[in-house]
């Protein structure tokens, strides 16, 4: 018995719908998309182009202003190295993702860049204010993830979106926690950039990740090559998709976020919420029986379905380690997050449960059991 | 009848121009340009509505050189 909580690592199992339709890619799509005029390339040419569209549609984007990526790493740095090529300020947020977090200390720590981290509060407001308060004329752009991934707390992002529109700044959001869960549309919410995972709640294949842009702010591409188009030149194409998806393309990964969309909105994304947050607050309440178990959240902060906890004086890896013979897939650690933890003050890191669409109910309440059991067996 | 050629940048903005077109009626299709690796769209109408071809496609930024009609 294998049941997985560490779905925002990457949601398993994938949809019916995706395992079917990257199985009917491998089949099917074999030639180079955007690569010839030969039935196989204009085949696989024609899905990922349809990807495109359903993608764009989701997130309220052009077709042409989706990039298809490696993951959600490889969209963040694209936008960051990309904005940010020509110098100026930049401002991550103090729960940001090694994804963004490192690029921009990279980018600082060679002087290419001035680098700010500004507070996170579980009130709103004083996370705004803290952003407000480090924006100077060079302020270049703002990264902020929509939902942090160690403890899932929701950033206050329409209202740092229109802090950045209004001072003509560049917001790219990472998407990695939300988009699935929460309903992200980069024109409504204001978002610039957006970065995601294909491979998390939107149940695609590992190896697959968006970029997605209003278009608004230039970004230079960090790799160069073949783009199917303009090959007799030796300079870059100008215009998006191509300019930053140099080399082949990942068509089955395309196809299976496309497939993987295509489920999520079948269910419904608040409908999703509602299921993983609804398992997500009784695993709170089953665990919180044991006096020893410390929940990180906080009754003013709003949460994606994320719970971060530990067992007082004993190792997050350990406990993770006993579920993980129990048969539960629970991530121990520091979830490549460094400044969420100092944030937290999770010196020894924590242990983090994410359900997906997937999860039961009655998992979440057998796992709790384990824990208490756990508990009761090492204090005895 | 004629055939008139919109050489589009990409692959992407083919697909994007062709549904544009379609979609108001265009009888038209991609395919590969003779230059540059990349893939027109090729319209085939009158010389009047080749002109309101065009101009839907620069209405919706579209991005397009003009090919050799035939």
């Amino acid at each position: 018995m294998i049941i997985n909580f560490d779905n925002s690592a990457t949601t398993f199992p994938k949809p019916l719908t995706v395992r079917k339709a990257v199985y009917r890619a491998v089949e099917t799509l074999g030639g180079n998309a955007g690569r010839g005029g030969h039935q196989l390339a204009m085949r696989s040419s024609s899905a990922v182009y349809s990807a495109r569209e359903t993608v764009a549609e989701f997130f309220g984007a052009e077709p042409e202003n989706v990039i298809f990526t490696l993951n959600c790493t490889h969209a963040l740095n694209m936008a960051i190295q990309g904005v940010m090529k020509n110098g100026g300020h930049l401002i991550i947020s103090g729960i940001e993702h090694n994804s963004s977090a490192r690029p921009a200390v990279t980018l600082a720590s060679e002087k290419k860049i001035r680098l700010s981290i500004a507070d996170v509060y579980p009130d709103s407001s004083k996370t705004v204010e803290s952003f407000r308060r480090l924006i100077t004329k060079d302020t270049k752009a703002v990264v902020c993830t929509i939902a942090g991934n160690v403890t899932g707390q929701i950033m206050p992002y329409r209202e740092i979106a229109r802090l950045c529109r209004d001072n003509n700044i560049c917001f790219i959001a990472d998407g990695a926690q939300a988009c699935g869960v929460l309903d992200i549309n980069i024109i409504n919410d204001g978002i610039n950039i957006l970065c995601t995972a294909g491979h998390k709640g939107l149940y695609g294949i590992t190896g697959t990740g968006l970029l997605v842009t209003d278009g608004k702010f230039r970004i230079s591409p960090i790799i160069q090559g073949g783009t199917g188009t303009m090959s007799e030149s030796l300079k870059q194409p100008e215009l998006l998709p191509e300019s930053l998806e140099s080399g082949t393309l990942n068509t089955v990964g395309a196809v299976s976020v496309k497939a993987g969309i295509e489920f999520v909105k079948s269910k419904g994304v608040s409908n999703i919420f509602s299921h993983e947050d609804r398992i997500c607050k009784r695993f709170i309440r089953e665990i919180q029986k044991d006096d020893r178990i410390v929940v990180y959240r906080h009754p003013q902060a709003e949460y994606v379905p994320i719970v971060a906890f530990n067992m007082r004086n004993v190792s997050p890896e350990k406990l993770s380690s006993y579920l993980s013979e129990k048969g539960y897939c629970l991530r121990a650690g520091f979830h490549c997050s460094a400044l969420a933890h100092i944030q937290l003050g999770t010196k020894n890191g924590c242990v983090r449960f994410s359900p997906s669409v997937f999860s039961r109910e009655e998992d979440a309440v057998r796992l709790a059991e384990v824990i208490r059991k756990f508990s009761v067996q090492i204090r005895n | 009848m004629k055939k008139f050629i919109a050489e589009m940048p990409s692959y992407t903005y083919a697909v994007k121009g062709e549904k544009l077109l379609k979609s108001r009626g265009f009888d038209c299709k991609i395919v590969r340009s003779e230059k540059n690796c990349g893939y027109s769209l090729l319209i085939n109408t009158s010389e009047l509505n080749a002109t309101k071809a065009f101009n839907i496609l620069e209405k919706n930024a579209v991005p397009y050189e003009r090919g050799t009609d035939s």
